[in-house]
């Protein structure tokens, strides 16, 4: 399968896979960062004292859990359209995956909130903090523990997720594979380098987490385990 | 005529062609579950085998399929195997190409369920004389039930909503049928909100088992 045609066509396609994959990351980066700062709201809504800020914040999240990222897609790509609101493929793509993470991650950082004893907040509000200062001092710094590992996992899931947006078009790994793809006819070759692109991308991150679980776990972990190998 | 009055009028069309499409969904989930359940528990048995190279071919499979994108594996495997030949009617095509990738999944669910229970189980079964196998299947196994149950049914309910891509490889399931009825009629809006409901309506008693299988797990467990 390796001939030196072969290997001429691959040298043509690289370039402009790695140029896309330079989006890939971009999309990657700035959804993650929309889905961190919009999570922390949700959840931090979601345990507010006002009755209906918590619905909003559990209703947001149920429907976005419930639903395939795919429609949400559409419905911000095409369906903002009919409200005058017409977004660039590959902004909508940010805001979609940024959105519907934030869902996902309101839950992490709710269960690391829940998991901080409640006497530390208790004893934060007895030497006199407000609810707000016991939060981001003492609250969310414990539960750092708890929520690095799946925030970590989020990313590699994001960093995969990106590849439905080429189904609106934009501009990313997989889309220039489609375009690659239909212009040679050879979709086996082309999508293989793209999964082993997307692997070379999300295989280090997976250690990554996995060292990050080991070292997160520390004190918790029985002395056997070492850093999981599989 | 406003959309809305125009979705209202079409609606039990929009309806009936949404459920012809949310029957697939139902079909290609079941299906794709059923082939990453047998999946994973072949592949979880490989990681837990005595034989370094069934170890390493399970550990090489789940990183794999893990790492890369749902969506290039079901073009890897419609439009892929197509061009070499092997075509695929799209249904299948979709229902191996989630088996494939939710089979790494269930893999890792099984193997950290087995590893839950503890070792003197086993042990104690190889002393009264139980082969490898045999433990596992009548000792291991159905004790591990009750810890995978849970992560099982999140698996499903994020395969129901990942079936959606399936309609990128012209699957005619509910995501599929939406196209359709949007380049049709430009109602775009309305359609994909209708789709959502669908999807909602679909996942919701999936969630709401699994908050009571979670439950379940952790009876006699929690503090």
């Amino acid at each position: 399968m390796i001939s030196p045609h072969m290997l001429a066509l691959i040298g043509e396609w690289m370039p402009q896979l790695i140029e896309a994959a330079g989006y890939t990351l971009k999309m990657t980066v700035l959804a993650y960062m929309l889905g961190a700062v919009i999570g922390l709201a949700l959840a931090l809504g979601g345990m507010a004292r006002q009755r209906w800020l918590v619905a909003c914040c559990r209703g947001y999240i149920e429907f976005v859990r419930g639903t395939p990222t795919l429609t949400q897609l559409f419905l911000v790509y095409f369906g903002l359209t009919s409200f005058g609101i017409a977004l660039p493929s590959f902004e909508a793509a940010v805001v979609t995956l940024g959105l519907h993470y934030a869902a996902y991650m309101a839950e992490i950082y709710r269960s690391g909130i829940s998991s901080v004893h409640r006497g530390q907040q208790e004893a934060a509000q007895a030497i006199g903090m407000t609810q707000g200062e016991a939060m981001r001092y003492i609250i969310l710094p414990q539960s750092l523990r708890v929520i690095l590992p799946p925030m970590a996992n989020s990313a590699i899931s994001l960093l995969k997720d990106t590849s439905v947006a080429s189904l609106i078009s934009a501009p990313e790994i997989m889309l220039r594979a489609n375009d690659l793809a239909s212009q040679y006819y050879m979709p086996m070759q082309l999508y293989l380098i793209t999964g082993v692109m997307y692997f070379v991308l999300a295989y280090p991150l997976s250690l990554g987490v996995r060292y990050l679980e080991w070292v997160t776990s520390r004190g918790q972990r029985s002395s056997i385990a070492g850093p999981a190998a599989g | 005529m406003t959309d809305w009055a125009r979705t209202y009028e079409n609606l039990p069309y929009f309806l009936d062609a949404l459920l012809t499409g949310a029957v697939m969904t139902v079909i290609v989930t079941a299906g794709g579950f059923i082939v990453s359940i047998l999946l994973g528990l072949v592949l979880a048995a490989c990681k837990t085998s005595r034989s370094r190279l069934l170890r390493t071919f399970a550990y090489i499979y789940v990183e794999i399929f893990r790492a890369v994108p749902v969506l290039t594996q079901l073009f890897v495997i419609y439009f892929g195997l197509g061009s070499i030949g092997i075509k695929l009617d799209p249904i299948p095509a979709a229902i191996i190409g989630f088996g494939l990738n939710g089979g790494a999944y269930l893999t890792e669910v099984f193997r950290a369920g087995i590893a839950a229970i503890d070792r003197g189980q086993s042990e104690a079964a190889i002393a009264i004389g139980m082969t490898r196998g045999m433990a596992l299947r009548t000792i291991i196994l159905p004790q591990t039930v009750r810890v995978v149950l849970p992560p099982i049914a999140n698996f499903a309910i994020g395969l129901l909503k990942d079936t959606s891509l399936a309609s990128a490889v012209a699957a005619p399931e509910l995501s599929f049928q939406a196209h359709m009825l949007a380049d049709r009629t430009f109602l775009t809006t309305q359609i994909y909100l209708l789709v959502a409901l669908f999807y909602l309506v679909m996942s919701l008693p999936l969630s709401w088992l699994s908050r009571q299988l979670e439950r379940r797990a952790s009876r006699g467990v929690r503090a």
